[in-house]
């Protein structure tokens, strides 16, 4: 059967409105009275806060209220609650807030802020992920065990800074180590990063006469935001309204809650008038959470023939000053430590530790970006040390249907997708056969690299959508969903997915881009990659009862029974006799006879949707089902490196996921170019750079770089359709994927160019000039 | 969002200029002048700026100059980057300045602003330094026209109240041979790890560096080594990059070894070019 809006290039329904500038964002909206609130930040990585003199900043003009780390007291997190929204007696990374001020305009609020005086007592810090597993490393927090957990998984250690533990023990290790006739070992650094969304984070809030507590948020998580500012403020969950409009990029970033808190905090010091706290670029990079650092031990063993036999792999993932989401995305990449390849005997380690730097959040790939790169540098390692063509080796090892995952999910075509399809046509893509490395003159060399990826959505087990269908009285309808229109086109996929269920035009689906929610219906956050599934399921399933009830009402009217009504085309006709029919506008608000008696009203379909059979991690083997499938990948990069500087090109970038069934191919390639250039932005050029106290260096875009226009490669993008048995026309998650296996493409291409081990990014030319020198002497 | 507050003012000769400054520093205003902007609003909106009022140079006529008077080509100080590259009137600093951040900066920022600003790379010098220009200053001692080479010591040497009107240049310089260079980290726009203007004269080659020490510099006693053919090419570059007039930088853009390796290949590539 053709297809009316699945598979079809849809332009996003916001598309005008983005294009022209008109689209508003959250910080756009000014309403009466609005005050600002703004930062001021530690300048010490960790310290006593000895002192601080705010009496001048009080004086200045139009300075409403300062606030500090004594009101308001409390400690948050989604997995631990170990943050102050603001600091209190002690930092612990640059940046960290540590007082607010309020004011009437944002310029008396700053000039206030910079007037503010803290003495800090240095502390001695800690850097890297393994300098926090020291012994005698400084405790971040004193206190680990004493912090309240939100999820009963957690397993801090008392005076440590490590803060969560998993561990996979799946197979035997004898015996896949004694299997192993060639081994190979890595260790790798992927230092932090930031999200760089184009928006950066802020927030609205008012509390009302009534103690409605109104907040308006750039958030990927409306309904989190609501949880929790109830439960922090003491308010009943209904009288906190939260609301959000088209959001300019999350990655990851707005997932957590940190500018909400404060601008409630806010709204309450000056007696409940609206506040806004929006994040300078500066203080989005340093101040709000960033991607975490990974130091990794990838030790692979396979036999002769290339077969793996066993893997060893730790993780020591740095979370920075608070644990936000870090325990999680460590349980996230312990569970897929592996990559898509089969191995019977796994052993991972995988520890989340604190720093003395940003905190992390979520970010693109929710750990896989980080480990995947090891898991890829490793393999390319051991393609060498078996003298195997490394797509080669790849092909040999790719999880299959009957294998398990290292957290011994028993895999499925549905819930694996094929990998190995993947690997064909990126490799056909990259035309890998034409020559991995090849020397076009005497100074310049074209090498191309590969990487495998897989990904699950890694949720909480009761992570829940919902969709309302409401239908208008001309038999158009209006979408109502909980998930954010956070830039993939979120919603105009979901109402391909309506129009295709009902028959109908696209064009003929109303969908709200603003969540409210108080209007909305609930949805978990709008991460993972997991919107289109989740919501589709829940918009699959209104739409089914949507039109079991316009078929019912149809069919009193018809004087038929349902069973012999279809729907199309917004009419309701005859199966035996399509011209026997009636509009579905003359059913949608009920159907009324000659005469004026009316029956039936307006249609109105819901549906919900939570993910089934989900189940948290054994904390001694790691045994658990972490999400309802996989979306499995390959990528390929081709370089072209200059031997007289070492400067190099990105030429081409290709991307070949199992996307279950592509339902906007444009849309879907523009989600994964843009996963792709984030991915090559942190193999290239994007870190945090820390100097000896552990003050971030680059904390503005002069500094902190990304990938411009110009300097991107040719991306190249292809789909296989595995379809996900679960899934709404089988579609897979692909909003991530993108970026989680290109850095370690690039690096493969890079390593292979430059003839040098490259075992960390962003690989710049000077990182490549010090590895050959190391080679020389 | 720049949350100081400041006086505007926007003089249109060089005279009321003067004055007004004159009459702002009386006042305790700590008077600034002020050309494309782009540090003032960089430094401003970090809280990193003391002013009480601002003296826009951009509506002075002699400082909007662009054009040949005689045998020498005359710059204005307002003179934009983009105006300079789009006329191409002195190819080595149309270049040169082209490499300074982006277009829609480059709209912005002026020849005087990045020559008298406080960032140390001033890669618009580099051409000035190599042609022997001229610096026509006004101030409240009157106005002098100094060569550059003896006004610009590790910055352009300004008294209380000065400011750059024009920049002159002899019409022999701007069709030499020339090369110029910028070397980065990683990224196209960006600083310099290192930046290298170089022109061919009848003495020899010239040779300007941005990027190298904390200052943009030209040296004789380098381009003395650089031209002496007597040695080898490894030799000669060897000794110039010993003369450095001060330390070879270490910063985020790279560290002083790598910037020497970079520095050497540069150069070598450069001289080859230049004397074929």
């Amino acid at each position: 059967m053709t297809s009316i809006a699945i598979g079809k290039d849809i332009i996003r329904k916001e598309a005008w409105d983005k294009v022209t500038g008109r689209a508003l964002y959250n910080a756009d909206y000014a309403s009466p009275g609005l005050m600002h609130g703004v930062l001021v930040t530690s300048t010490c990585a960790h310290g006593l806060i000895k002192s601080m003199d705010y009496s001048e900043a009080q004086q200045m003009p139009g300075v409403k209220a300062i606030l500090t780390g004594d009101y308001h007291p409390m400690l948050t997190g989604p997995v631990i609650e170990d943050r102050p929204p603001l600091a209190r007696d002690k930092v612990r990374y640059y940046g960290e807030p540590v007082a607010l001020v309020i004011a009437n305009s944002k310029a008396e609020a700053a000039a206030a802020a910079s007037k503010i005086k803290i003495q800090y007592e240095n502390l001695p810090t800690v850097d890297k992920p393994s300098a926090a597993m020291s012994k005698e490393a400084p405790l971040v927090h004193e206190h680990i065990d004493q912090y309240r957990h939100v999820i009963p998984e957690v397993y801090p250690q008392a005076n440590s800074n490590i803060v969560h533990q998993v561990k996979i023990r799946k197979g035997d290790m004898n015996k896949g180590w004694q299997a192993s006739e060639v081994t190979v070992e890595g260790e790798f650094f992927l230092p932090q990063a930031d999200h760089i969304a184009m928006e950066t984070r802020n927030t609205r809030a008012e509390i009302l006469p009534s103690g409605d507590i109104i907040v308006h948020s750039s958030s990927q998580a409306p309904f989190g935001v609501r949880k929790l500012i109830s439960q922090h403020f003491g308010v009943d969950l209904g009288k906190v309204v939260v609301n959000v409009p088209l959001v300019g990029g999350g990655y990851g970033g707005k997932a957590p809650i940190q500018m909400e808190f404060l601008a409630v905090m806010a709204s309450q010091a000056v007696g409940g008038r609206p506040v806004l706290i929006a994040n300078t670029r500066e203080q989005d990079i340093s101040a709000s959470p960033s991607k975490l650092s990974l130091e990794a031990k990838v030790k692979l063993g396979a036999s002769r023939d290339g077969i793996l036999q066993a893997g060893e792999y730790t993780f020591i993932v740095g979370t920075g000053a608070y644990a936000d989401s870090g325990p999680r995305m460590t349980g996230s990449m312990a569970s897929n430590c592996t990559g898509p390849y089969k191995l019977d005997n796994v052993w991972c380690d995988a520890y989340c530790v604190y720093t003395n730097h940003t905190y992390a959040t979520a970010y693109r790939g929710f750990g896989h970006t980080s480990f995947t790169f090891a898991v890829e540098r490793a393999m390319d390692k051991l393609a060498a040390a078996l003298n195997l063509d490394p797509v080669e080796l790849r092909r040999k090892n790719l999880i299959k249907a009957g294998d398990t995952s290292p957290s011994q999910v028993i895999l499925t075509p549905s819930r694996l997708g094929d990998v190995a399809q993947c690997l064909d046509k990126v490799e056909k893509l990259i035309n890998w056969s034409e020559g991995s490395r090849v020397e076009i003159d005497n100074n310049r060399i074209r090498a191309k690299g590969v990487a495998c990826l897989w990904k699950t959505s890694d949720s909480p087990t009761d992570a829940i959508a919902a969709a309302i269908v409401a239908f208008n009285s001309d038999g158009s309808i209006n979408l109502n969903v909980g998930a954010v229109e956070i830039g993939p086109a979120t919603k105009t996929t979901l109402a391909q997915i309506l129009a295709e269920k009902m028959k109908m035009d696209v064009n003929r689906v109303h969908v709200e881009m603003e969540v409210n929610t108080r209007v909305s219906p609930h949805h978990w956050k709008t991460v993972a990659s997991m919107s289109t599934y989740m919501v589709g399921r829940a918009v699959e399933e209104a739409a089914k009862d949507a039109i079991n009830q316009i078929i019912s009402l149809a069919a009193i009217a018809m004087k038929c029974s349902p069973e012999d009504l279809a729907l199309g085309q917004e009419q309701v006709y005859l199966k035996d006799d399509p011209n026997i029919y009636i509009d579905l506008a003359h059913i949608a608000h009920g159907y009324k006879y000659p005469g004026g008696n009316t029956i039936g009203s307006q249609v109105i379909g819901r549906g919900t949707y939570v993910m089934p059979h989900l189940s948290s991690l054994d904390r001694e083997n790691g045994k658990g089902k972490p999400g309802p499938y996989w979306t499995p990948g390959a990528q390929a990069v081709e370089v072209e490196l200059n031997l007289a500087d070492y400067t190099y090109k990105i030429l081409r970038a290709a991307t070949v996921l199992d996307a279950g069934k592509v339902i906007n191919p444009k849309s879907a390639k523009g989600v994964v170019m843009g996963g792709m250039s984030m991915g090559l932005g942190l193999g290239s050029r994007e870190s945090f750079i820390y100097d000896q106290e552990q003050e971030l260096q680059n904390t503005s875009l002069r500094s902190y770089k990304v990938l411009r226009i110009g300097e991107q490669p040719e991306y190249l993008v292809d789909w296989v359709e595995t379809p996900n048995a679960n899934a709404p026309f089988g579609a897979r998650g692909i909003g991530e994927h993108g970026i989680v296996a290109i850095h370690a493409a690039l690096v493969n291409a890079l390593s292979r160019a430059a003839q040098v081990e490259l075992d960390q990014v962003p690989v710049i030319p000077e990182l490549i000039w010090q590895k050959r020198e190391e080679e020389k002497a | 969002m720049i949350p100081l507050n400041f006086e505007y003012y926007r003089p249109e000769t060089l005279a009321d200029t003067v004055d007004i400054f004159d009459k702002l520093d009386a006042e305790g205003k700590q008077p600034m002048y002020y050309g494309g902007g782009t540090e003032i609003i960089s430094m401003g909106r970090m809280s990193n700026l003391t002013t009480g009022a601002l003296i826009d140079l951009k509506e002075i006529a002699d400082c909007k100059v662009l054009e040949y008077q005689q045998e020498q080509l005359v710059i204005g100080s307002s003179v934009t980057l983009t105006q300079i590259h789009e006329t191409n009137l002195f190819p080595l600093l149309s270049q040169a300045g082209a490499r300074i951040a982006d277009h829609t900066i480059q709209n912005k920022i002026t020849l005087g602003g990045n020559l008298c600003g406080t960032i140390i790379y001033k890669e618009t010098v580099l051409p000035l330094l190599l042609s022997d220009s001229q610096v026509f200053i006004a101030g409240p001692g009157g106005q002098r026209t100094v060569p550059i080479n003896s006004v610009f010591k590790e910055r352009m040497q300004l008294g209380k109240g000065e400011f750059v009107a024009q920049i002159k240049v002899d019409k022999k310089y701007v069709s030499c041979p020339y090369v110029h260079v910028k070397q980065t980290k990683q990224d196209k726009i960006t600083y310099p790890l290192v930046s290298i203007c170089t022109m061919a004269v009848s003495g020899g080659i010239r040779a300007a560096f941005s990027g190298v020490c904390g200052f943009p510099f030209r040296s004789i006693a380098m381009e003395e080594e650089l031209n002496d053919r007597s040695r080898s090419m490894e030799q000669r570059i060897d000794k110039a990059i010993d003369l450095t007039p001060g330390p070879i930088l270490a910063d985020l853009e790279g560290s002083m070894e790598y910037r020497k390796f970079i520095i050497k290949g540069l150069l070598n590539s450069i001289i080859n070019q230049l004397e074929e």
